[in-house]
């Protein structure tokens, strides 16, 4: 008689891999692929009668000319400038997500009890309405004769040209469109300490300023990492936020750089070479974010 | 960065697999570049025919247009599609660019589609465009003489003229009080700060750039200091005066948006269209260099892709759009002037469509005697465009 328990061993040791299959399939075709494809376009020195890059799907045909032209240009020259203002938009955007949404996120998991599923759908609800829309609708309100300098002027500040290229628009723009997905993990995280760790802390005479610094703040650590590295991602490849807002070459992002190359014009190698730059860049980040959540998991342990 | 990837990835995997993708070596062109002085006459082949006389429409279905958007009549579409029973589709685009991916895109097909003399002989070479049947086109003797048989295409074989219009700058005279000699320095002015805008479009800027430096007044150059110097001088643009870009001139000068911005003699025209309630045309005019040798002037076609679905049916559609009552109302609706001989600038004043004050956005045939042209230019030169281009919109 076979013994149920090996036979059910059997089973989950092929059901494992069986789960895994979708989200292999997933990274295969949607991002090794895709990412193979911007590769064979950056690396080709060939191009069409438009002008457009010939695909080196061979890796032995590859070319690093126009690869290394962009690098340069990004460390020292044109691009340098797109490069700095990607990076100073996001850092102060975070900035803000982190000053705003922290206050936020902390008092829907502590605070709100009741209402907590209504503050929570308050919090999700400007993604009912399409990202462009909500970004259109600012552009409404800023516009020179807008209700924003409309209540300003009830306080006698003169009316400001707020969509004229200005880095603060786009920072602030920026904020607005990414702070929910800064929220979200944040709360996730806030929410799961143990509210007796919280409780022992004060028993031990502590107040609870000090106990958020020392216990709380450390216990969320890895969720406002999270929550930052989620925002800042797509925040550095954004290109639509100031093509709205501002318009103005002054505040070109790298997403708009490469939009300009891959969406406007056939010199799709270009574009690629700053994709694939960008790339580098982010999973550096995203390299230290892993050893950050591994210290940290190690450390709670 | 996944999101980069994937909208990155789109573009990139739709480039592959095109017709036209013999490499080009060493910059230049292996196809004829048109030039008044240097007509061209573009070849048909033998595998590429136009379609034979006297067919039958087709009916039923889509038919599928590829266009700017806003350029053409909604009502000229509407009448169209209900007298031949088809349902009438823009696919629209905002630059050349743009229109050529689109009509490259694998398994897609368009039944017309609006280029210009810039990217025509590409196109061709690239049998991307099949030549016309003129039987089909009696409307043609209704254009002005020299384009029934224009410079960048002979005996009008792939193309007939859609539009014609001029470059020139769009301003509100309600806050402009005065325009210099040289009018193009209403957008290096600072006191118009956070409301200049210039075309999205890098041969108009640059090329506008060129003129207005004094640099020189060939707007092809290939000569690269020449386009660096009118680029810097783009540059300087964006601090002084925090300048934007787009191709809608036609909007933002009369709501008001714009104080000045660079536009065709076409957004003039149509401007009047979008002026708020109770203002009146006189809120904006329209300026264009007075000599004729210093004029920016161009012109879009109409053409059939090869990948049509209703060539005959394109080919009526073509003839309605020369037809002097369907020209009118395509015109009154869009403000670009079709080279109609029947509409000359006391016509179109007489009938209403012209406001006094911007008499001159119409076009006349002498401008195209001594006007600049956008030539299709050889590839070295493109690129070169193209890298400067790009260094204005790093706003460096």
């Amino acid at each position: 008689m076979p013994d149920p328990k090996i036979g059910h061993d059997r089973e989950t040791r092929r059901l494992w891999p069986a789960l895994a299959l979708p989200g292999t399939f997933w990274l295969i075709a949607l991002f090794l692929v895709p990412i193979y494809a911007v590769m064979a376009v950056a690396f080709s020195d060939r191009i069409n009668l438009f002008g457009e890059p010939i695909p080196a799907w061979n890796p032995v045909d590859w070319q690093f000319g126009t690869f290394s032209t962009v690098l340069q240009e990004s460390v020292s020259g044109i691009y340098q400038e797109v490069w700095i203002r990607t990076a100073i938009y996001s850092f102060w955007a975070l900035v803000i997500c982190i000053v705003v949404g922290y206050p936020v996120a902390y008092y829907t998991a502590r605070l709100a009890g009741r209402r907590r599923g209504l503050v929570l759908a308050l919090i999700l609800a400007p993604w009912w309405i399409n990202y462009i829309t909500r970004m259109l609708a600012w552009v409404n309100l800023l516009q020179d004769d807008g209700y924003v300098n409309k209540f300003l002027g009830l306080f006698g500040f003169a009316p400001h040209s707020w969509l004229n290229g200005s880095s603060f628009t786009v920072v602030m723009a920026l904020a607005y469109g990414y702070l929910p997905f800064f929220i979200i993990p944040l709360f996730a995280s806030l929410d799961r300490i143990d509210g007796r760790l919280l409780e022992a802390s004060r028993d031990l005479g502590v107040n609870s300023v000090r106990t958020f610094w020392a216990v709380t703040l450390p216990l969320s650590r890895l969720g406002l990492i999270t929550a930052i590295v989620i925002t800042a991602l797509p925040m550095a490849g954004d290109y639509y936020t100031n093509t709205i807002v501002s318009g103005s070459p002054k505040t070109n992002m790298v997403g708009n750089q490469i939009e300009l190359f891959l969406l406007n014009g056939p010199q799709k190698n270009l574009g690629a070479s700053i994709v694939l730059l960008l790339s580098i860049v982010l999973v550096f980040f995203m390299a230290y974010y892993l050893v950050l959540t591994q210290r940290a998991s190690r450390d709670t342990r | 960065m996944w999101l980069t990837v994937g909208l990155g990835a789109a573009p990139l995997l739709s480039a592959c697999g095109d017709k036209g993708s013999a490499s080009i070596e060493g910059g230049k062109a292996p196809y004829p570049l048109a030039r008044p002085s240097h007509p061209v006459t573009l070849s048909i082949k033998d595998s590429n025919p136009p379609i034979d006389d006297g067919l039958e429409p087709e009916s039923g279905g889509d038919f599928k247009i590829l266009n700017y958007s806003d350029y053409m009549a909604p009502g000229v579409m509407k009448a169209f599609g209900k007298k031949h029973n088809v349902n009438v589709q823009v696919t629209p685009y905002n630059n050349y660019d743009e229109m050529l991916a689109k009509i490259r895109a694998p398994g897609e097909s368009f039944d017309l589609v609006f280029p210009g003399p810039s990217v025509l002989s590409k196109m061709v070479y690239a049998e991307l465009l099949q030549p016309l049947n003129h039987s089909y086109i009696p409307n043609l003797a209704n254009l002005w003489q020299e384009y029934q048989d224009p410079w960048y295409d002979r005996q009008a074989r792939y193309t007939v003229p859609y539009t014609i219009y001029g470059t020139g700058v769009l301003y509100r005279t309600d806050r402009v009080s005065e325009v210099p000699a040289n009018g193009y320095d209403l957008m290096w002015d600072k006191q118009y700060a956070g409301k200049v805008y210039i075309l999205d479009d890098l041969g108009e800027a640059i090329g506008m750039s060129l003129l207005r430096n004094g640099i020189t007044t060939d707007i092809n150059t290939g000569n690269a200091e020449y386009v660096s110097k009118a680029t810097d001088s783009l540059i300087e643009l964006i601090d002084l005066v925090d300048v934007k870009v787009n191709i809608n001139a036609y909007s933002e000068i009369p709501e008001g948006t714009a104080t000045v911005h660079q536009g065709w003699s076409g957004d003039a025209i149509a401007g009047q269209y979008y002026l708020p309630k109770g203002v009146t045309p006189e809120v904006y005019a329209y300026w264009r260099p007075d000599e004729p040798t210093e004029r920016v002037i161009g012109s879009d076609v109409i053409a059939i892709p090869k990948s049509a679905q209703k060539p005959v049916l394109a080919h009526l559609m073509i003839n309605d759009l020369l037809d002097e009552k369907i020209g009118l109302q395509n015109f009154g609706w869009n403000g670009y002037q079709p080279p109609i001989t029947k509409f000359d600038a006391d016509f179109l004043v007489k009938e209403g469509y012209i406001p006094k004050n911007i008499m001159n956005a119409v076009i006349v045939p002498e401008d195209f005697d001594s006007g600049l042209t956008f030539y299709e230019v050889s590839p070295a030169t493109e690129a070169l465009w193209r890298n400067n281009w790009s260094r204005f919109k790093a706003g460096a």
